[in-house]
C-alpha cells in the first residue's frame, strides 16, 4: 500500500449528483431514440418509394411497350393489305376492274384510318416516365401522319367515284407528303428510343 | 424506443400512401391503386371490312333490237373494205341516256367501256385480222387506223352528228359551244363524229388489240397516242411526232382530218389520204404543231408513291 495514499478513513465524499442531470439525459436518450427512429422510417419511405417508383416507372414502360406493339401488330396487317393491292399489275384492266381495285383501296384506307386513330387513342395516353416521353411523342405523330394519309386515300377513292381525277391525284400528292412526314416521326421515335436506352450518344439516325 | 414514438412517422407514411394511390387518382380521374393511369377503354381493335361486291351488268341481248351499219373504208394497201356492225338498241341507248363526264382526264372511261369491249374486239379482229407473220402488225394496225379516219367528221353542236337529229340531252353546253364525248359504239351507231369521238374509238378498238394507247389532248383537239418502241419508217418523209409518258414513247396517231377530195369536178368518187402514224404536219391544225398535248391515260387508278409502313423497335421495359 502506497503510504502516501492515506487509508480512507470514514470520511465519505458526498453524492455530487446534480439534480436534473440524469433527467436531462434521459431525455436526450429519447430524443435521439426518437430522432433514428424518424431517420430509419424516412430510410425506409425513402427506398420503399424509389422501389416503387422504380416499379411503377416500369409498369409504366411495360404498358406502353404493350401498347406500342399491338399499334405494330396491327399496322403489320395494315401493311400486308396494302402490299397486296400495290402488287396487283393496273395497266391490263377494264373499267369493271378498275373500280374494284379502287374500291379495295378504299376499303384499305378505310381499315388504316381505324387502326391508327384506335392505337394513337391507347398510346397517347399512356403515362410514360419522362425519359419516354419524346419517344411516345414521336410515335403519336407518326400514327397521326399515318391517318392523315390514309384519310387523304379516302378522299381519292371519293373523288374517282366521281371521276374528279385531277382531286384523285391531289389527293395522292397530299397522302404522299403525309407518308413523308410518318416516315421522319419514326425515325424520330427510334432515336429518341435508343437515347433513352442506350444513351445519349447515338449516332444520328 | 416506444410504439408512440414510431406510430406518427407510420401514420404519415400511410397518409402519403393514400394520398398518392387514392386521393390524386380520385381528383384527377385515374384509376385508383397501382394500375397504369394511362389504359383507356379502347374495345376491340377494328379488322378489315372488304369492299361489298358489285353485281356484274347484265349483257345486252344479241338477238333484239339492234342499229346495223355498214361501212367501207380504203385500207393501207389501196384496196376497199367493207365490214357491217350490229349494236344492240339497248345497249346504244343506255349509253346515250348516260350523263357525260365534264373532266376530260375520265374520258377514257368511254373508250374501254366494258359493255363494248366484245363488240369493239370482235371489230377490231374483222378489220385486223389476226396474222400469222408478225412482220404484218403494222399493216393491221393501220388499216385500223385508216377505218376510223374514214368515219365522217361532224362537230359535238351539230344535230346531224346524232341519229337523234337532235342534240343527246345529256350534252354538256360549255363556253366554247357542245361537248358530247360520245362511247365507242355510239360514234358506230351515228357514224360520224368529232375529233374526242375519234380518238376513243380508236383507243378502244386498238386496246381490244392489245395496244397501249393514251388520248393526247392539245386546246382545241384531241388525239391519239400509241406506246412503240421506236417508231422511225426509212420511207416517212417527217420525223414521227411522239411524247414521252410513264417512261415510254407514244406516236401521235390522228383520229379524223382524213384527207380526201373527189377524183374529178362532178364526180361522187373520192380518193383519201390518211394520216401516218406520228405524223402532225398534215393535220393543218395549229395547236397540234405548236402546243405539248396532256396526257390522258384511257385506265386510271390512284396510285401513291409513297405507302411502306415501317416496323418499329419497341421500348425494352415490357421485353
Amino acid at each position: 500500500m502506497d503510504p502516501d495514499t492515506p487509508e480512507p478513513s470514514g470520511l465519505r465524499i458526498p453524492d455530487l449528483k446534480i439534480p436534473g442531470l440524469l433527467k436531462l439525459t434521459a431525455d436526450r436518450r429519447k430524443a435521439l431514440t426518437t430522432a433514428a427512429a424518424a431517420v430509419v422510417a424516412i430510410a425506409v419511405l425513402l427506398v420503399g418509394g424509389m422501389v416503387f417508383v422504380s416499379f411503377h416507372e416500369g409498369q409504366q414502360v411495360a404498358a406502353f411497350n404493350s401498347h406500342v406493339s399491338a399499334s405494330e401488330a396491327d399496322l403489320f396487317l395494315v401493311s400486308g393489305k396494302i402490299t397486296s393491292h400495290m402488287r396487283t399489275p393496273t395497266n391490263d384492266l377494264s373499267v369493271a376492274e378498275c373500280d374494284a381495285h379502287v374500291r379495295e383501296f378504299a376499303a384499305i384506307a378505310n381499315y388504316g384510318r381505324a387502326v391508327t386513330a384506335y392505337h394513337r387513342r391507347i398510346v397517347a395516353v399512356d403515362a410514360v416516365p419522362e425519359a419516354y416521353a419524346g419517344a411516345q411523342s414521336a410515335y403519336v405523330r407518326a400514327l397521326d401522319n399515318l391517318n392523315r394519309a390514309f384519310t387523304f386515300w379516302s378522299s381519292a377513292a371519293s373523288a374517282y367515284e366521281v371521276r374528279d381525277y385531277n382531286a384523285a391525284n391531289r389527293n395522292i400528292a397530299e397522302a404522299d407528303k403525309a407518308w413523308q412526314e410518318y416516315n421522319a416521326a419514326i425515325t424520330d421515335y427510334d432515336r429518341e428510343l435508343r437515347v433513352v436506352e442506350e444513351g445519349p450518344e447515338v449516332p444520328p439516325a | 424506443m416506444e410504439w408512440k414514438d414510431v406510430l406518427p412517422v407510420l401514420v404519415g407514411g400511410l397518409v402519403i400512401l393514400v394520398v398518392a394511390l387514392v386521393v390524386k387518382p380520385a381528383l384527377l380521374g385515374e384509376p385508383i391503386g397501382f394500375a397504369s393511369s394511362g389504359s383507356v377503354p379502347a374495345g376491340d381493335p377494328p379488322v378489315y371490312v372488304p369492299p361489298a361486291p358489285v353485281p356484274t351488268a347484265t349483257p345486252f341481248p344479241d338477238d333484239g333490237e339492234a342499229y346495223t351499219r355498214s361501212f367501207r373504208w380504203t385500207a393501207i394497201d389501196g384496196g376497199v373494205r367493207t365490214t357491217e356492225v350490229r349494236v344492240p338498241e339497248a345497249l346504244f341507248l343506255t349509253h346515250r341516256g348516260t350523263s357525260r363526264f365534264s373532266d376530260y382526264n375520265s374520258w377514257g372511261r368511254y373508250a374501254l367501256a366494258d359493255a363494248d369491249r366484245p363488240l369493239l374486239e370482235d371489230l377490231a379482229h374483222r378489220i385486223a385480222p389476226p396474222a400469222a407473220n408478225p412482220d404484218e402488225g403494222y399493216f393491221r394496225l393501220m388499216n385500223l387506223v385508216f377505218f376510223v379516219q374514214q368515219i365522217p367528221y361532224d362537230r359535238d353542236d351539230n344535230t346531224t352528228s346524232y341519229i337523234e337529229g337532235v342534240l343527246p340531252s345529256h350534252a354538256m353546253y360549255v363556253k366554247d359551244g357542245v361537248e358530247y364525248p360520245k362511247y365507242s359504239v355510239e360514234t358506230l351507231v351515228d357514224g360520224r363524229g368529232d375529233c374526242e369521238d375519234a380518238a376513243i374509238l380508236m383507243g378502244g378498238l386498238l386496246d381490244a388489240l392489245g395496244y397501249d394507247t393514251v388520248l393526247l389532248r392539245y386546246s382545241d383537239h384531241m388525239a391519239l397516242g400509241i406506246r412503240m418502241n421506236e417508231f422511225n419508217p426509212y420511207y416517212a418523209k417527217y420525223t414521227p411526232r411522239h411524247f414521252m409518258y410513264g417512261g415510254q414513247h407514244y406516236y401521235y396517231v390522228e383520229g379524223t382530218d382524213f384527207d380526201w377530195g373527189n377524183i374529178s369536178v362532178g364526180s361522187t368518187a373520192i380518193w383519201g389520204r390518211p394520216h401516218p402514224i406520228g405524223d402532225t404536219s398534215g393535220t393543218g391544225i395549229p395547236s397540234v404543231q405548236s402546243e405539248t398535248p396532256q396526257i390522258i391515260p384511257l385506265r386510271y387508278v390512284p396510285e401513291p408513291g409513297e405507302y411502306q409502313i415501317r416496323p418499329v423497335r419497341l421500348p425494352a421495359g415490357g421485353a
